[in-house]
C-alpha cells in the first residue's frame, strides 16, 4: 500500500477523478438544458381522454400530455382529493395542457390515472396556435368566409386541411404587411410627431418659438397626421381584409367554437405527423422561437427582443470596457511608478471583482441614472422633462454599469501580457528613436492584443450572464422597441432593454402561468448559454488569430 | 593559452591619447555609474575615433554592456541607475537636460545580444525608424529598405520574401535584419552589444565580415567577450575590469604587447 502511494498513482487517479467530475459536471447541465429546453420544441401528441369523476359521469378531455408524475395518496388527501376504490399508497397522475384558455378555468389540469377510462390519439385533432390566449385544440368542422361555410356539403378531412392552408398563408400575409406598416411607417410617424413636439417645447423654453416657427412645425404636424390618416384607413383596411376568413372547432366539450382566422398563427395536426414532418415542425418552431417577439406576457411566442437586447448590450460594455480597461492597464504597468501606492491601487482594482453586482447596479442607479443621466436630462433634454430621457434606467446605463464590473478582469489580463512581452522589443524600438509612447503603439499594445483579447473574453463570459444588476439600471420585462431602430439616430440608448437572464427570471418565477413556463425557462437558459458561447467562440477565433500574427519570438 | 593574432584588415594605429576633432567620434569623460548604492563605473575616461571599430573587452560584469548602453543613454530605463560624468558627442554632453533622447538614440542605433526583430514582416522591421520619423513615402521606403538590406548583407537572401514575417528567418538573418534596421535611418555611431554571443560559427563570420565594412559609413563600439572576435573585428580595444577601465589601445598592441599585467593575464586567459 505504501509503496502504491510512492508511485504516484493514488495523484494521477486524485487528479484525473476531479477533472471527470467537472467535466461530467458541464456536460451533464448541458445535456440537462438542452435536453429539456429543446424537447419543447418537438411537437407533442395530443390525447383525447375519457375521465371518469368520482360521481360516475365522464367527460372528454383533448390535450397535450407534458409531464407525469408519481403522488403518495397521503397528499392527495390532504388537499382533499379522495379517491374510491383506490388502496395504493402512490398514484400517477397527468400533467394536460388543455388550452382554450377563454373556456377553462386553467388551461392545465391533472388528471388521476385511475380516473382514466379511455385514452386515443385521434388523427384529426387538431392544435390551434393563436395570437391571443394560447393554443386552442379540437376538431375543426367547417371554414368560413364572411360567416358562411365555403363548402356546399360537409367537407371531407382532406379537403378542409388544403383549404386551411390556404386561407392561413393569406391571413398571415396580411397580418405581416399590417405590422410592417404599424411598425416601420407609422411608427416613424408617430417618432416625428414626439420629436416635433419636444422641438416645439425646446424653443418655448428656449423663448424662440416665433410665428414663423409655430407655423413651420403645425404645418409639419398637420403633414404627418395627414399621412397617419391614410396609412390608418390602409392599416384598417388590412383588418377588415384578414379577418374576412374564421374556423369552427368543436372542442373537448363538444361545442362548435369560431375562431377568427386573423387571431391564429398555425394550424397543425401533431397526430397525423410522420417523422419528417416532426423534424420539420421542430425546427420552424426554433426558428420562431428566436425570430419572433414574446406574446401574452412573454408565455408565448420567440424572445428575439431579449436575444438582441443581450447582444446589443454586451457589444456596448465591449465597446465601452475596452479602451478604458487598456488604457488603466497602461498607465499602471508603464508609468505608473513602482512603489506601494500602485500597489495599493492593483490591489483595490482587483477586489473590485469580488464585488458582488448587486452592489454595482445599485450604484449604477444612484449614481449614472439619478446623477448623470439626471444631469443630462437638465442640460440636453429639458424640454422632455419632467419625463426623462437619460434619467431613468436604459441599455446604456447598463453597459456602463457592466463595463465597471467586468473592468478589473481586463485590466489584469492586459498588465498581464503587458508584462510577457520580452523587454528586448521594447529596447529594440528605444534604441531606434521611438519614444516611450511611440513603442507603446507600435509594438506594446498590438502584442499585448492577444491578453487584451482575453480580458475582453472573460468580460463578455461575465456579463452576458449577468442579470441582479440590469434589473436595477435598464432591463425590463417587455420592451415595445427595440434599442436599434430605423428612426434617426438609429442607436437609442435611452431606451429600455430585454434580457434573456432577466426573461428566465421574468418566465420562471414571474409568470401567470409556471406550468407553461417551465419549458419556456430551460429553452431560454439554453439560448442564453448559446449566446454566450457564440460571443465567446468570436473572441477566442479573433484572439487565435491576433496570437498567430503577434507571436513573440521563442526565447 | 589561447593565440591571438591580430587579422590584417586593421587600419594603422591613432594616437588614441591626442585625436584631433574632425577624427573623435565620441570623447567619455570621468564617467561614473550608480546602481542604487553599488558602482558600476568608475572614472571611464576614453575617446572613440571615427569609423572605426572599437571593442570592448573584459570578464562578465565587468561593466563593459553597461558603458556600452551609457553611450546611447539605454541606461534611462533603469530607474536606480545614477550617471555621472559627461559623454560628448559633437562637443556637446549627452547627459545635458535639453537633449532629446529619442533624437539621440536615432543618432547612435544600437544592436542587441539577442536578434529582437518586431512582430512585423521583414519590410517593416527596416522601415520601422523610418516611419517614426515621418517618412512613408513608399518609394523612398523601398529605396533605403534595399540599400540597408544590401549594408547587412542580407539583400540577396531576402528579396523576395519581403513582407513575410520576420519570425520566419534564421537566429543570423535576424541579426543581420535588425542591423539592417539599425542602418536604415543613418545613424553616426552603432553600438553592438555582443551581437553573436547568440548565433552559430557561420553567421557570427557572416557578422564579423559585415562589421568590417559597416565602418566605412559608420563608427563602429562594439561589447565582445570573444577575444579573438575583437582581435578580428577591431581596430582599437579596450580592456575593463571590475568596472574600471585598466588599458585602451590600439588592438594590434593590445594584443601584442599589452602594457599592464591584468591585461596579459586576460587575454593569455589565466582569468575570466
Amino acid at each position: 500500500m505504501k509503496d502504491w502511494f510512492k508511485t504516484g498513482r493514488p495523484w494521477i487517479w486524485l487528479t484525473a477523478g476531479a477533472v471527470s467530475v467537472s467535466l461530467i459536471a458541464v456536460l451533464g447541465l448541458l445535456a440537462l438544458i438542452a435536453w429539456r429546453g429543446l424537447s419543447f420544441f418537438w411537437p407533442a401528441e395530443i390525447h383525447e381522454i375519457q375521465v371518469q369523476a368520482s360521481d360516475g359521469s365522464t367527460k372528454t378531455v383533448i390535450g397535450e400530455l407534458y409531464d407525469t408524475e408519481e403522488v403518495p395518496m397521503e397528499r392527495l388527501a390532504e388537499s382533499g382529493i379522495v379517491l374510491e376504490n383506490y388502496s395504493e399508497e402512490t398514484l400517477e397522475r397527468w400533467l394536460l395542457k388543455v388550452g382554450n384558455r377563454e373556456y377553462v378555468p386553467l388551461d392545465f389540469m391533472w388528471i388521476m390515472e385511475p380516473q382514466i377510462v379511455a385514452d386515443a390519439k385521434p388523427l384529426d385533432v387538431a392544435k390551434i396556435e393563436r395570437s391571443k390566449n394560447g393554443n386552442f385544440y379540437g376538431y375543426i368542422t367547417d371554414v368560413l368566409e364572411q360567416g358562411e361555410s365555403v363548402f356546399n356539403s360537409s367537407p371531407e378531412q382532406s379537403e378542409l386541411r388544403e383549404e386551411l392552408a390556404q386561407r392561413i398563408e393569406r391571413v398571415l400575409d396580411i397580418n405581416d404587411q399590417a405590422e410592417d406598416l404599424q411598425n416601420s411607417e407609422i411608427g416613424a410617424i408617430n417618432y416625428r410627431l414626439n420629436q416635433l413636439r419636444l422641438e416645439r417645447r425646446a424653443l418655448a423654453l428656449k423663448e424662440q418659438l416665433t410665428d414663423s416657427e409655430e407655423q413651420r412645425i403645425a404645418a409639419e404636424e398637420a403633414q404627418l397626421r395627414a399621412d397617419y390618416k391614410v396609412l390608418e384607413e390602409e392599416l384598417f383596411a388590412m383588418r377588415e381584409e384578414a379577418s374576412r376568413d374564421s374556423i369552427v372547432v368543436r372542442d373537448m366539450r363538444g361545442m362548435d367554437v369560431t375562431i377568427p382566422m386573423y387571431r391564429v398563427l398555425d394550424v397543425t395536426f401533431p397526430n397525423d405527423m410522420g417523422a419528417i414532418a416532426k423534424v420539420g415542425y421542430f425546427f420552424s418552431q426554433i426558428g420562431n422561437f428566436v425570430s419572433e417577439n414574446p406574446r401574452e406576457a412573454n408565455t408565448e411566442g420567440g424572445v428575439f427582443p431579449a436575444i438582441f437586447g443581450t447582444v446589443f448590450m454586451v457589444l456596448l460594455m465591449s465597446v465601452i470596457v475596452t479602451p478604458f480597461g487598456v488604457v488603466a492597464a497602461i498607465y499602471l504597468h508603464e508609468y505608473a511608478g513602482k512603489n506601494p501606492v500602485t500597489r495599493l491601487i492593483r490591489i483595490a482594482v482587483i477586489n473590485l471583482a469580488g464585488v458582488p453586482s448587486i452592489v454595482y447596479g445599485v450604484f449604477g442607479l444612484g449614481f449614472f441614472v439619478y446623477m448623470v443621466g439626471g444631469s443630462l436630462d437638465q442640460i440636453f433634454y429639458p424640454e422632455a422633462l419632467p419625463s426623462p430621457t437619460f434619467g431613468t434606467p436604459g441599455v446604456m446605463w447598463s453597459a456602463i454599469t457592466l463595463a465597471i464590473l467586468t473592468l478589473p478582469v481586463v485590466i489584469v489580463s492586459t498588465e498581464e501580457g503587458l508584462s510577457r512581452i520580452p523587454s528586448s522589443l521594447r529596447e529594440g524600438s528605444l534604441a531606434l528613436g521611438a519614444t516611450k509612447a511611440e513603442t507603446l503603439w507600435r509594438i506594446i499594445i498590438p502584442m499585448a492584443s492577444p491578453a487584451i483579447m482575453t480580458g475582453l473574453i472573460l468580460a463578455v463570459a461575465r456579463a452576458a450572464g449577468e442579470v441582479a444588476p440590469l434589473m436595477l439600471v435598464g432591463v425590463v420585462k417587455s420592451a415595445p422597441m427595440l434599442p436599434v431602430d430605423g428612426n434617426f439616430p438609429y442607436f437609442h440608448l435611452d431606451r429600455k432593454f430585454m434580457h434573456l437572464g432577466f426573461h428566465i427570471y421574468d418566465v420562471g418565477f414571474q409568470s401567470p402561468n409556471v406550468e407553461a413556463a417551465r419549458p419556456l425557462v430551460y429553452a431560454t437558459s439554453f439560448l442564453l448559454v448559446t449566446v454566450i458561447v457564440g460571443l465567446n467562440l468570436t473572441a477566442i477565433s479573433v484572439r487565435n488569430h491576433l496570437r498567430e500574427k503577434y507571436r513573440s519570438l521563442e526565447h | 593559452m589561447i593565440s591571438v593574432t591580430p587579422s590584417n584588415a586593421q587600419t594603422e594605429a591613432l594616437d588614441l591619447e591626442n585625436l584631433s576633432a574632425e577624427q573623435t567620434a565620441l570623447e567619455i569623460r570621468d564617467l561614473n555609474l550608480h546602481y542604487g548604492e553599488a558602482q558600476a563605473l568608475y572614472n571611464i575616461d576614453m575617446t572613440i575615433p571615427k569609423n572605426r571599430v572599437t571593442a570592448f573587452i573584459g570578464p562578465s560584469g565587468c561593466g563593459k554592456s553597461t558603458l556600452l548602453r551609457c553611450i546611447n543613454r539605454m541606461n534611462d530605463l533603469v530607474d536606480i541607475c545614477k550617471v555621472n560624468g559627461e559623454i560628448r558627442l559633437h562637443d556637446k554632453n549627452i547627459y545635458d537636460k535639453d537633449v532629446d533622447v529619442a533624437e539621440l538614440r536615432r543618432r547612435i542605433g544600437m544592436v542587441f545580444q539577442r536578434p529582437n526583430p518586431f512582430p512585423k514582416s521583414i519590410y517593416e522591421n527596416v522601415v520601422y525608424g523610418l516611419r517614426l520619423q515621418g517618412i512613408n513615402d513608399r518609394r523612398r521606403l523601398d529605396e533605403i529598405v534595399e540599400r540597408s538590406l544590401k549594408g547587412a548583407a542580407l539583400w540577396d537572401e531576402v528579396k523576395d520574401r519581403l513582407n513575410e514575417s520576420a519570425f520566419g528567418l534564421s537566429g543570423g538573418q535576424q541579426q543581420r535584419l535588425v542591423i539592417a534596421r539599425a542602418i536604415a535611418i543613418e545613424p553616426e555611431i552603432l553600438l553592438l552589444d555582443e551581437p553573436t554571443s547568440a548565433l552559430d560559427p557561420i553567421s557570427t563570420l557572416t557578422i564579423e565580415e559585415l562589421i568590417t565594412e559597416l565602418k566605412e559609413q559608420f563608427t563602429v563600439v562594439i561589447v565582445t567577450h570573444n577575444m579573438q572576435q575583437a582581435a578580428r573585428v577591431s581596430d582599437q580595444t579596450a580592456f575593463m575590469y571590475m568596472g574600471k577601465l585598466i588599458e585602451y589601445a590600439d588592438t594590434n598592441t593590445l594584443f601584442t604587447t599589452p602594457g599592464k599585467k591584468q591585461t596579459e593575464d586576460y587575454i593569455t586567459g589565466r582569468y575570466g
